[in-house]
């Protein structure tokens, strides 16, 4: 049972920029990104959300659709983002006001798009064939890690269920925890494929 | 003995020396007998481990001191089959609930040790664990039943009850030994009115004791004699080997050389006959003799038993003789392998540096070469 | 005289367990390790890289000292005093990667393993030893040299690890029927084997090893609490022992590992559990959270690659390439019988795992070749077992146990008289016993 792979590999309907997926995503974001019909199913940032702990452990994967390029490319740029929220000597971890704001900031920061000198899977990525190409896959690609930080955000900064007096969880929620959870900072160390976005 | 050389004499010297010390251990010690007997078999195990550390049997069963040790701390069900030196087999289970360890025990020389009091012996040590003949497992013929929910409060009371269960062969062994040492003082009591130490040297017959037998093993034996001065323990012990036999014949004479030395005089007088068995046994009928039997003799003077405490030492250390030979001999064998094993080696090493040269041919400065012709 | 208890020993690599024929467990459970004393004769030469075998402790002193000479040989140690002892002696390990590399020390681990811990004369008793899959013939010859010349053992059977895993397979309840063929998979602290056995007989040529083991899950947990800062809690010293303890207590394998992290996002109050420990020296009281290695640690025999760079074959997979590299009629009876041996195979849901995994790729194959014969042909299907054990941790033993305790062990077992006959090489044939047929 080797990584994880995208089930939208199989979508043929999705438009494609390079050999990379556009798929669509439910967001309130705005941008170009087709919207998904359905937004109870799990889109492809819900589905990169998911994979990212499992697929994290492994150093090899086996590209099978553009879906799964577009998935790395999320997988990846999860792991830069709880590089930022990690605590540096003198500086302890954010809380999540504070990390939405600088995981918005790196969201819509510059960044390396296929076939830049920056990109570090260049050898797997077909470049935009034009330039319009390019500037559509930068403004998806913006569009999908604003949504992905927001959505990461609420993940690692769980709310705590709310404990009974016998010290069993009681279902409601309490407030949102104060750092991000260890359950997913103990990852940022991990490279999926041996490989970072690091270039940001 | 050319064929082990002098240095081995000189190992075998030392194995005995080691034996013989252990008994000479025993002497300095003139401990009151207040505690029960249990601290006083830790107490002397203790200073074994100090003085001579594996050389030396131990005298307690491990796998019951372990099993016990476990089960006290928490009770689970046990079914276990274990066995001792001299065809002792134990058997350790838990029959009925989790917490009702029954400890049995068979031992081949039981109706021998019957005879020499064992049983008043073993009630006497295991008073509330020991179960009566009634209920002894079938095939046995000691049970002790331990009932973990009833044990010994303080841990140091438990240690000491796991530690004389953990005896039990050696105290179920002890009784003829006992029984002699008894019959000795009670001889040597009565000894001193009729006469003096001349005469008993003329009619030494009537001061003796029972000779008490101990069939231990399938041919071998111990036999116990108590007289007015002393107490004689003669083991009869077989070689089924031809180079255990030798070992054996060497070890026994070394042991008896090793007694000379100044600092082992407080040891018990050991005397050794081969083929021969000695007077004192020599009417007894089935002896036998011939290559193989070898008899070692101990005599034991009224101080290796002056208290329980070296009583019960004297009796550990010479009950495990037979075991303590044979383990060295071949611990001896083993020693004289790896002797072997190393030697093999160094001419392997000779022989992989005795290559045929190759003949190159060799050129002066100029680049001629030399012919011979 | 009632026949005496035979001895069992399995010394592996790591462990040595000893104990008597017809228990369910051994008695005694310790390293393999000997401790011997390092008098001043450093200089002996110890490494002696060309034999692999250390001089006798006192051969480095002149041998004009001889009659100085004490008695060094006796003063050692085996086992967990050994390993008490290590600060003023020195340790050797006699097995190295299932085999005896150095006899001397083998000879006197026995030595004491037979006197002071299983307290039996071992001339009273048969012994049941045991040995690695293609143990060269020597070292069985050497073997048998020792037992009977330097311990006069009664008779001698010297077993296939692999084969005795396979008898102890027959307590489950999910056998039912005796047989000697199967695939062991033999996993211990050092080294995982997958062996083939037909008939009692190993198939050499298959067999596989796996350099993931016990140690790695041991590390893998090590390295997932490092990674979560978990580490600052434990003292340094503690640090593997508390990795061990996780590993033994808490760790399962998983069907799934995404739906396994989804379980615990959604419950964690079921699923992450608190380690308590106490520092070994000061007696000091922490605690750690214990999440994802739960099922992350076994995990690695699945995926080798999430632990180890250079090697990635999973175990089903390497289970599935022995048996189809093994003699064709013998496939369908290695399938039906995958059994499990040794401490490392003891996680949860270890076996229905392997099951459903080699299952899948069998399935898989099966489903191939059905539809390039153009669907003419269709298989009946094979069948896959795992049989997974109450005795699994000492399987090896307890097999042995169990063999050495039936009447028939007496005569398939070489004996004293045949030794004297025939010499060392008596041990080179070997008869399989056991099997119902």
């Amino acid at each position: 049972m080797p990584a994880y792979h995208s089930v939208f590999n199989d979508d043929t309907s999705a438009r494609q920029v390079g050999n990379t997926a556009i798929l669509p995503i439910s967001t309130k974001i705005r941008g170009p990104a087709p919207i998904a019909a359905d937004p109870s199913q799990p889109d492809i940032i819900e589905e990169s959300l998911d994979l990212f702990r499992a697929n994290c452990l492994f150093r090899n994967f086996e590209i099978k659709g553009p879906a799964d390029r577009l998935m790395i490319y999320l997988i990846l740029f999860i792991s830069e983002c709880l590089t930022k929220l990690a605590p540096t000597p003198g500086k302890p971890s954010p809380s999540y006001q504070e990390a939405t704001k600088v995981l918005q900031t790196l969201a819509v920061d510059h960044f390396a798009l296929p076939g830049d000198a920056g990109f570090p899977l260049n050898s797997l990525y077909h470049a935009p064939a034009s330039r319009v190409d390019a500037d559509h896959l930068r403004s998806y690609l913006t569009q999908t890690r604003t949504e992905l930080a927001l959505r990461l955000c609420d993940r690692i900064y769980p709310q705590e269920q709310v404990l009974g007096t016998d010290g069993q969880p009681t279902g409601q929620l309490g407030p949102r925890a104060s750092k991000p959870s260890k359950w997913w900072m103990s990852f940022q160390k991990r490279r999926f494929m041996g490989r970072s976005l690091g270039s940001a | 003995m050319r064929l082990f050389g002098q240095r081995f004499r000189r190992e075998l010297a030392i194995f005995g020396m080691s034996l013989i010390r252990s008994f000479a251990l025993i002497q300095p010690s003139g401990r009151a007998a207040k505690s029960p007997s249990t601290r006083l078999i830790q107490a002397s195990d203790k200073r074994e481990e100090k003085g001579s550390k594996m050389i030396l049997l131990e005298s307690h069963s491990v796998i019951i001191n372990d099993v016990l040790t476990d089960r006290f701390e928490k009770p689970s069900r046990a079914d276990i089959q274990f066995v001792d030196y001299d065809n002792v087999r134990f058997h350790l289970s838990t029959p009925s609930s989790k917490t009702q360890l029954l400890l049995s025990m068979s031992i081949q020389c039981w109706p021998d040790l019957v005879k020499y009091g064992a049983r008043d012996h073993l009630q006497h040590e295991y008073a509330g664990y020991l179960l009566d003949e009634a209920n002894t497992e079938p095939e046995y013929n000691v049970s002790l039943l331990i009932d973990l929910d009833k044990l010994p409060e303080s841990p140091e009371a438990k240690l000491d009850l796991i530690s004389s269960l953990a005896h039990l062969k050696s105290t179920a062994m002890s009784s003829p030994f006992i029984s002699a040492f008894n019959e000795q003082s009670s001889l040597q009591a009565s000894y001193k009115e009729p006469a003096g130490a001349q005469l008993a040297d003329q009619a030494p017959a009537e001061a003796k004791g029972d000779l008490k037998i101990v069939k231990y093993r399938e041919e071998e034996a111990i036999y116990i004699q108590a007289s007015h001065d002393r107490v004689t323990v003669i083991f009869s012990t077989v070689f089924k080997e031809e180079t255990d036999r030798v070992y054996g014949r060497v070890f026994l004479q070394e042991f008896v050389d090793a007694r000379r030395l100044q600092s082992l005089q407080n040891a018990p007088q050991v005397r050794y006959s081969n083929r021969e068995p000695p007077l004192e046994i020599r009417h007894l009928p089935g002896l036998k003799n011939g290559e193989d039997w070898g008899y070692v003799t101990f005599v034991l003077s009224p101080r290796h038993f002056a208290n329980p405490a070296q009583a019960l030492a004297t009796i550990n250390r010479i009950q495990l003789f037979r075991d303590y030979l044979h383990y060295h001999i071949k611990c001896s064998k083993a020693y004289m392998h790896s002797r072997m094993r190393y030697r093999v080696a160094e001419f392997l090493k000779v022989l992989n540096r005795a290559k045929p040269e190759v003949a190159s041919e060799k050129k002066t400065a100029s680049g001629r070469t030399f012919r011979t012709r | 005289m009632s026949r005496q208890a035979p001895l069992v020993i399995d010394n592996g690599t790591g462990y040595t367990k000893m104990g008597f024929a017809g228990n369910s467990e051994p008695s005694f459970v310790f390293p393999t390790v000997i401790a011997t004393h390092q008098s001043n004769s450093a200089g002996s030469s110890n490494s002696a890289p060309t034999t692999g075998r250390a001089p006798p402790p006192i051969a480095g002193k002149p041998s004009h000292l001889a009659s100085k000479r004490g008695i060094e040989d006796l003063d050692f140690f085996i086992g967990d005093e050994a390993v008490a002892n290590s600060k003023t002696y020195s340790l050797h390990y006699p097995i190295r990667h299932g085999q005896i590399e150095n006899w001397d020390h083998m000879e006197r681990f026995w030595e004491q393993s037979i006197f002071k811990y299983l307290r039996a004369e071992p001339e009273d008793h048969y012994v049941l030893l045991t040995e690695p899959p293609l143990n060269p013939p020597e070292n069985r010859e050497n073997t048998a040299e020792i037992m009977f010349e330097s311990f006069n053992v009664q008779g001698l059977y010297i077993a296939v690890q692999a084969v005795l895993a396979l008898a102890a397979s027959w307590t489950s309840s999910k056998v039912n029927e005796r047989t000697l063929t199967g695939v062991v998979i033999d996993s211990g602290d050092g080294v995982t084997h997958t062996i083939p056995v037909a008939e009692g007989y190993v198939i050499g040529s298959s067999i596989k090893h796996i350099p993931i083991a016990g140690r790695d899950i041991t590390y893998f947990v090590q390295q997932l609490l490092r990674d979560r800062g978990e580490s600052q809690q434990i003292p340094p010293e503690d640090q593997l022992r508390v990795a061990e303890k996780i590993k033994e207590d808490y760790t399962y394998v998983c069907q799934d590992i995404v739906k396994e992290f989804k379980k615990y996002d959604a419950d964690p109050y079921k699923y992450f559990a608190r380690f308590s420990g106490e520092h070994s020296v000061t007696g000091r009281k922490y605690d750690l959270d214990v999440g994802y290695e739960r099922f992350l640690a076994p995990e690695i025999f699945f995926n080798p690659e999430i632990y180890s760079s250079d090697f990635l074959t999973p175990l089903p997979e390497v289970v599935d390439t022995v048996i189809q590299t093994s003699p064709i009629d013998v496939r369908r009876g290695l399938y039906k019988n995958i059994v499990l041996s040794g401490g490392s195979t003891m996680f949860k849901d270890f076996g229905k795992r392997l099951q459903r995994d080699v299952k899948a790729i069998v399935d898989g194959r099966i489903a191939g070749s059905e539809t390039r014969s153009g669907s003419h042909i269709k298989s009946t299907g094979v069948e896959v077992n795992v049989i997974s054990h109450k005795r699994q941790r000492y399987a090896v033993w307890y097999g042995g146990s169990l063999m050495a305790s039936t009447p028939e062990f007496f005569n398939v077992s070489h004996s004293r008289e045949n030794y004297q006959e025939y010499g060392p090489s008596l041990v080179r044939r070997f008869s399989v016993f056991g099997s119902a047929s």
